[in-house]
């Protein structure tokens, strides 16, 4: 009588992975766990986080290799693109430990695999997918939300992953069916939030799946909206030219801090350099005097050549 | 300050790529971005070794139309931008 452990398998950024820890927001995969593109272990890292750490940092970053620590929570180590160890701290939660394990260690874990992360939300649009960044707060996912509530699907709502293919047409692959939204903008779609799971330490923020919302194939990638807020009562809306949409596309990696200290400059440089060429970027200002997404989607669309008429 | 004697060359750590048909460079040393364009690019391959200011005019007189004082005047001015930026350095040359 042996209890076989039984360890998950799932989906998301194209890739397999298994892992010692449990993470409902993916969708299962029935691939052996032998045959996984990457795999998530429980590790004791801290004699190697007490050999390496200097004081008063809490990342340790060299060529395929990302460590770094998260006080009461865990310690983390990204290696080779395809193993990421986990070190939970005495009394961390497993929901805060899987907000690091989905969010830096895949971002650390997509670069090592020359996989360009960008940070924001990417949506299905004909058959193309167009993504919005901007800082925190900017309001991607609101915008997403309107997106999805007009019957656009999802492909991803935080770490896009973008691959340049043989024929030099960059491609997104979709992430998870999962959104982030606020309370606020839960309220302004009609999204009662009370059965919704608030992504922990931050009650007023909610996980909500998107199964039947989210795109399930790559596609490639036309175009980049760059968010801004703006204390202006108009929306604008400008194309982004020359050599600021370097600047935006690094702006907008994901843990961008990572690139240099990972040697991987020169491809960050020369694969956003790839890409411009091929998508169309715009800044678009949003005045935060009133709700805007909808708005914004008729705008995105128009520019896209969506919502324009035919004669 | 670069002049008609001075033998100028790539400065390392530097990343070039292609943009829609133009160069651009990114500085390791400053992490700034640079637009270089089509003969900004030509000349920047022509200095991947030391080579004196008076080659590289011979270079691109050969190859393109452009008038001997205007090269001079440009290609001079061009490359001094790029040691402002320290993006090539001048070698130690016999003129010193």
């Amino acid at each position: 009588m042996i209890d076989t452990i039984q360890k998950n398998v799932y989906k998301a950024f194209g890739l397999s992975i298994s892992s010692d820890f449990p993470l409902p927001e993916l969708p299962q995969l029935n691939t052996d766990e032998e045959l996984t593109d990457i795999g998530i272990h429980y590790a004791d890292l801290l004699n190697m986080w007490s050999k390496l750490s200097e004081k008063n940092k809490y990342l340790v970053v060299k060529k395929d290799f990302v460590l770094f620590h998260v006080p009461d929570t865990a310690i983390f180590l990204i290696q080779k693109g395809n193993k990421v160890f986990v070190s939970p701290i005495n009394g961390s939660k497993e929901a805060q430990i899987r907000l690091y394990i989905l969010g830096t260690c895949m971002g650390a874990l997509l670069m090592q695999r020359q996989i360009l992360p960008l940070h924001g939300s990417a949506l299905l649009i004909d058959g193309k997918a167009y993504a919005v960044v901007g800082d925190s707060g900017a309001g991607k996912s609101t915008l997403a939300s309107a997106f999805l509530s007009r019957g656009y699907q999802l492909l991803s709502d935080d770490v896009i992953p973008v691959t340049v293919n043989e024929n030099n047409i960059p491609i997104v692959t979709p992430a998870y069916p999962q959104q982030k939204l606020w309370i606020e903008s839960l309220d302004k779609f009609g999204i009662d939030s009370k059965p919704l799971r608030p992504i922990i330490d931050r009650e007023t923020k909610f996980a909500v799946p998107v199964p039947e919302q989210f795109a399930t194939e790559p596609v490639p990638l036309a175009g980049v909206f760059e968010l801004n807020k703006t204390n202006d009562y108009e929306i604008e809306i400008y194309p982004i030219k020359n050599l600021e949409r370097l600047h935006t596309l690094f702006n907008h990696t994901y843990r961008n801090f990572l690139i240099n200290r990972s040697g991987l400059m020169e491809w960050h440089f020369s694969t956003t350099a790839e890409i411009v060429n091929k998508i169309d970027l715009y800044k678009i200002k949003r005045p935060v005097s009133h709700f805007t997404a909808h708005e914004l989607v008729n705008l995105i669309l128009t520019k896209i050549g969506k919502g324009e008429k035919v004669r | 300050m670069i002049k008609n004697q001075s033998i100028v060359s790539q400065e390392q750590g530097n990343i070039v790529s292609d943009m829609d048909g133009e160069k651009v460079m990114l500085s390791i040393h400053n992490g700034k971005y640079y637009n270089l364009g089509e003969m900004g690019g030509e000349i920047w391959e022509q200095i991947k070794d030391p080579t004196t200011t008076e080659d590289l005019i011979a270079f691109l007189m050969k190859h393109y139309e452009v008038k001997q004082d205007e090269c001079w005047d440009q290609v001079l001015s061009f490359l001094n931008l790029l040691l402002d930026e320290r993006l090539i350095k001048i070698e130690d040359g016999a003129a010193s």
